[in-house]
């Protein structure tokens, strides 16, 4: 093969392991040169943990990376760069109260800055040699954080070009949702410049917006389960048959211990929510009656999170009206929430949903404290029954109930943050934020079973899904977010799922 | 607003006052800029400045031993204060010890070393040059004054054009992205505490030549009264904003603030409590427009 | 604008702390006997009524600022302000004991856990850093003491109302070192048996875990700052009842001796791990070396740089890596 047929960037049988997932399950990707390649896969596909790893932020456990046919380890970003790949960072990598030159040249200032002292003039013509290449009109020191986003964008771009200067080859530039916060003008000038930077390097786009993707892109692959699943030309491919490659084959119905007879059907819901307001969400209406599994779903800044937590009382609602069984409940704080008969599991269980270095007992009766105190005392006896009880109730596999809960399977960790909950025995609504993140197969249906059995006994839940999948697998009614509004709502009963095609539609 | 208050505050012997007063904490606060400006903060310039006093006082003409360095002693004395820097920023970027903590042992360190030199017998210098920068007078202002308007102009340029002054800010700015940017963050915190202890050091000196001896206490009050000013000048505690002239500027708010206090009679035990109340007012009113709910703040 | 923040990857080996947990366990205690028997060789008078009730005494005060700043150390924040509030506190007790009697002592005490209330509340509602208000607070607390006590000692006549103090339980145990070991044991009782263990716990480990599980976070951290603030005023009692005088400067030379008797302890600056016992034990390790060093015939002055070198290391070894990725 001759050099300039060289893939510039290759990739074979990359592995990566998390604790209790395998988020990269032997990887292959080939970027050419001079070709912009997309990247599609549903959250949780392994596109980020792939992306990471190639400007050297993850160290894979397996496989191989090759720049131009030569195989590399890429330990840093620095070492990354230095091979020609650098990566335009979704959440913006600038440092904001700097100039743009300064960033544009952070890390390789070159000349501009000789022993120390800056040379402000030899700055902005390196930094303008730079905003040339893409044909940006930007003031070189004008401070960071006056630009306009989109503005900010290029100066990201910009600052990748850089790395041209140390590997001495067409760079590969990774955008990671370029589009996702820009307005569609704005887009159209990102893809004018993308076509331009295919000129002179290669470009690997990911967004979850698949006709994007399809737009800018020569070709696509796509990723499923930690795994490259195929590979189209863009040119003339359809979106319907890559979300067909994304969501592949739905999995066996009993996986999600399917209830055939939903109890639903009570005059009055448990959670009653009219017009509720807040920073990323705006006019949400929702009811979930008890014993009902209602499962919100949407792409990444859908605002699904946020309405979550504000029902929690852990964001701040500008507006609406919340009730639960008919009664007006103002969320002030999420102690008002406990209160009210609300549990939360937040989505970031080793930060947010646990205390790491306390036990498995005082995890679990952390919130409703009167279930193991007599009067204001902690009684030892009722509490240890009292934890006892659930440990075997959910099988929590744990040495002992005083062990420390960092040290069980995240499974096992996530069942007690669920237990949490129950101990008060006065639970009527769960909202449930990724439960199963990070969890394995086995870990997974074990909180399926547990959702069942507590929709079975009354209480009303609001899921935030790991994945399509199992939105629909658990959900008796599914509601769409896009941008901030709810757009639909699905009926999902047993024997009646919609496909996640129909879904995905209303999401993107 | 004292200058309707108190006929005296107006005159031009006050305002020559306000500026001698302000010299050293001008300098000090300089050096505490450079710290804040990364979002870190520091309280060791008292035992700093009273290490370097005791040592600048031994080293020049004194009435303790016969020891004549001049301005030799001086540039030992700012060294030292360098070195403690060096101490304060190590512990932070080696051991991981917060700043507020690693500067406050660095302090007890500084009295600590200072007390061992003043052994119970207070060094008066008799160094003439030294006296004189708090005596002799250049344009209406005292030398000590001068060399604070030049602390000033130096910590601007090294803000300005240099590599360490922009990093410090940009570490303030964005920690994380100089890492992602391969930039080697550790040297320059550890730096800039240096550069700081600078500062404080050459501070120490100046408190020396006023009182015209070297005292332990040399640097009692100012690492307060340093971030009062700061942050009047509008530096904030979280980092990124702020700078060199800003803090100027925060020095003779403050130093106008207390002289004009004292002027109109309020007792000047109450500057202390002053700037208590200067500061949290300053931070709360920095922090509302980033209060969220669920935030963690220790 | 957000940017990306290099995410700790999950601590996978959860043995690692709790190796460095037993190690700092016992360090306090292994500390505290070594001192002792170090002294007992160097001084052959140490190990007598005479010269170990007189270290109790020196301890008492410590021991007391320590506890009460040890609960806002557990719930992860700091308070700088302990030693000028006790200053504070002696001023008043002296100026308000010739016209309230033995009033005096609890209207002091209530005042002091005023004072620390009011900053918790500035710490928690403003939502400033806690080691900003406290020094602020400091600041503030010193100026108020000045001014009232005219920058001068005040003098206490009558000393009887406070007399008390230099009893001695049984003939040997000075009664302010009892009251100060019974301070911290009701601390930690309460703590052990009520449900606030496992909130201060929650709150210092991890305060956004423990608010979205709905411990009352900020109830709990307040609290913490008000019996840090009612341990400062009892300390305060205590040096007046030795010292027959208040003074706006009396306590602060404490400051450091309480922070160093904390992280000696081995109670991490971080929040969470520790306990008020272990800052008992760092108390009478820093008294001992306080009183120790003339023993051994070293200068005093090398106290504080000896203070300076503990808080630093100590703060170091206790300090929980995993939990902050960038350090200010």
């Amino acid at each position: 093969m001759s050099v300039a047929e060289m893939p510039a960037l290759e990739v074979r049988g990359l592995v990566k392991h998390y604790p209790g997932v395998k988020a990269l399950d032997g990887v292959d990707l080939v970027v050419r040169q001079h070709e912009v390649l997309g990247l599609a896969g549903e959250n949780g596909a392994g596109k980020s943990t792939l992306l990471k790893a190639l400007v050297g932020l993850v160290t894979p456990d397996a496989g191989e990376i090759y720049v131009r046919g030569e195989a590399v380890k890429l330990r840093s970003v620095v070492e990354a760069a230095n091979h020609g790949i650098g990566m335009v960072f979704q959440e913006q990598s600038l440092v904001p109260n700097l100039t743009a030159a300064e960033n544009i040249l952070l890390g390789s200032e070159g000349a501009s800055v000789r022993r120390g002292l800056y040379r402000w003039d030899v700055m902005r013509r390196l930094a303008q040699e730079q905003l040339d290449k893409i044909g940006s009109k930007i003031d070189p020191l004008a401070r960071t954080d006056s630009l306009s986003f989109a503005d900010r964008q290029m100066v990201e771009i910009a600052k990748v070009l850089r790395i041209e200067q140390r590997s001495q080859h067409p760079p590969v530039i990774i955008l990671d949702e370029p589009t996702s916060v820009l307005e569609s003008k704005e887009i159209d000038t990102l893809f004018a410049q993308i076509r331009r930077l295919r000129e002179f390097a290669s470009v690997v786009f990911v967004s979850h917006r698949l006709d994007e993707v399809l737009d800018v892109c020569d070709r696509v692959t796509v990723l499923r389960s930690g795994q490259s699943v195929g590979e189209v030309a863009a040119a003339g491919a359809v979106p319907r048959e890559l979300h067909r490659m994304m969501i592949g084959s739905t999995g066996s119905d009993d996986h999600y211990h399917e209830n055939a007879a939903s109890v639903v059907g009570s005059e009055q819901p448990r959670l009653s929510v009219r017009g509720l307001s807040g920073k990323s969400f705006r006019g949400i209406d929702l009811d979930v009656a008890a014993g009902e599994i209602v499962s919100i779903v949407g792409v990444h800044g859908s605002g699904r999170e946020d309405v979550c937590r504000a029902l929690f009382g852990a964001e701040p609602a500008t507006a609406g009206e919340i009730r639960m069984d008919g009664r007006k409940i103002d969320l002030r704080s999420t102690r008002a929430a406990c209160a009210a008969g609300i549990g939360y599991v937040p989505a970031e269980r080793k930060i947010e949903g646990m205390v790491g270095p306390m036990s498995v007992a005082d995890n679990m009766t952390l919130t409703k404290q009167k279930a193991r105190c007599a009067g204001p005392f902690v009684a030892p006896a009722k509490q240890a029954s009292l934890v006892d009880r659930w440990i075997e109730r959910l099988s929590i596999r744990t040495p002992t109930r005083d062990t420390a809960i960092q040290r069980l399977s995240g499974g096992n960790q996530q069942k007690v943050v669920l237990a949490r909950w129950l101990v008060g025995g006065d639970i009527k609504l769960l909202l449930l934020d990724h439960p199963t993140r990070g969890l394995d197969i086995g870990a997974r249906s074990e909180v399926y079973r547990l959702m069942r059995e507590l929709a079975a006994s009354g209480v009303a839940t609001v899921l935030l899904a790991d994945s399509l999948e199992e939105a629909i697998g658990m959900a008796d009614r599914i509601l769409v977010m896009n941008d901030g509004r709810v757009v639909t709502e699905v009926a999902c009963p047993a024997g009646g799922k919609p496909s996640p095609l129909d879904l995905v539609k209303e999401m993107v | 607003m004292f200058a309707a208050l108190s006929p005296q505050f107006r005159s031009l012997g006050n305002a020559q006052n306000i500026m001698d007063a302000a010299a050293v904490l001008a300098v000090v606060t300089c050096g505490i800029t450079f710290v804040l400006m990364m979002g870190s903060i520091d309280l060791s310039s008292a035992g700093v400045m009273g290490a370097s006093a005791l040592t600048v006082s031994l080293l020049v003409a004194n009435n303790r031993n016969d020891n004549d360095l001049g301005l030799l002693g001086i540039a030992v004395a700012v060294l030292l204060g360098c070195a403690f820097g060096c101490l304060s920023g190590l512990a932070l970027v080696l051991l991981k010890v917060p700043s507020f903590m690693a500067t406050l042992g660095v302090s007890a360190i500084g009295l600590g070393v200072a007390t061992l030199m003043f052994a119970g017998v207070q060094p008066n210098i008799t160094d003439a040059m030294l006296k004189g920068w708090a005596i002799d007078r250049f344009l209406g202002l005292s030398y000590l004054t001068w060399i604070a308007v030049a602390c000033i102009l130096v910590g601007w340029l090294i803000q300005r054009y240099t590599r360490l002054g922009r990093y410090a800010y940009a570490i303030g700015g964005a920690e994380e992205v100089l890492a992602l940017s391969g930039v080697k963050v550790k040297p320059y915190k550890v730096a800039v505490f240096a550069l700081a202890g600078a500062f404080y050091g050459l501070g120490g000196v100046m408190v020396t030549s006023q009182l015209g001896a070297g005292l332990v206490q040399a640097g009692n009050g100012y690492d307060f009264s340093a971030i009062t000013a700061a942050v009047v000048g509008g530096t904030l505690l979280t980092g990124g904003r702020g700078g060199v002239l800003h803090s100027a500027v925060g020095v003779l708010l403050v130093m106008v603030l207390t002289n004009g206090l004292v002027q109109v009679g309020v007792s000047p035990y109450w500057q202390g409590g002053v700037e208590g109340l200067i500061v949290v007012a300053a931070v709360a009113a920095a922090v509302i427009p980033q209060r969220r709910r669920n935030q963690v703040v220790k | 604008m957000s940017t990306p923040v290099a995410v700790a990857e999950p601590a996978a080996n959860p043995a690692g702390p709790r190796r460095a947990g037993r190690l700092t366990g016992f360090m306090p205690l292994i500390a505290l006997v070594a001192l002792v028997l170090a002294l007992a060789i160097a001084d052959s008078d140490f190990l007598t009524t005479r010269s170990l009730t007189a270290a109790l005494r020196t301890a008492a005060p410590l021991i007391v600022l320590a506890a009460g700043a040890t609960l806002v150390v557990l719930c992860g924040g700091i308070d700088l302000s302990i030693a000028a509030l006790a200053s504070l506190s002696t001023v008043l007790l002296a100026l308000w004991l010739p016209d309230l009697g033995g009033l005096a002592t609890p209207v002091v005490i209530l005042a002091a856990t005023a004072i620390g209330a009011v900053q918790g509340v500035a710490h928690v509602l403003l939502r400033i850093p806690s080691f900003i208000v406290t020094l602020g607070g400091m600041s503030i607390l010193s100026a108020v003491a000045l001014v009232v006590s005219g920058a001068g000692t005040v003098r206490v006549v009558d000393d009887t109302p406070v007399k008390w103090l230099e009893l001695y339980v049984g003939g040997y145990v000075p009664m302010s070192a009892a009251v100060a070991i019974i301070v911290v044991a009701v601390i930690a009782v309460v703590l052990k048996v009520t449900p606030l263990q496992s909130w201060v716990s929650a709150t210092g480990y991890s305060e956004s875990a423990a608010r979205l599980a709905g411990t009352p976070v900020d109830l709990v951290k307040i609290a913490a700052f008000c019996v840090s603030g009612a341990c400062a005023g009892l300390a305060a009692v205590m040096l007046v009842s030795r010292q027959y005088s208040g003074g706006p400067t009396m306590a602060d030379n404490l400051l450091l001796p309480a922070v160093a008797a904390i992280v000696v302890g081995g109670t991490a600056i971080t929040g969470g791990h520790g306990s008020v016992w272990r800052s008992l034990a760092g108390a009478l390790v820093v008294t001992l070396l306080r009183v120790g060093l003339p023993i051994v015939g070293v200068p005093s002055a090398y106290e504080q740089i000896l203070y300076g070198v503990i808080i630093v290391v100590c703060v170091a070894l206790t300090l929980d890596w995993s939990k902050v990725s960038i350090i200010k």
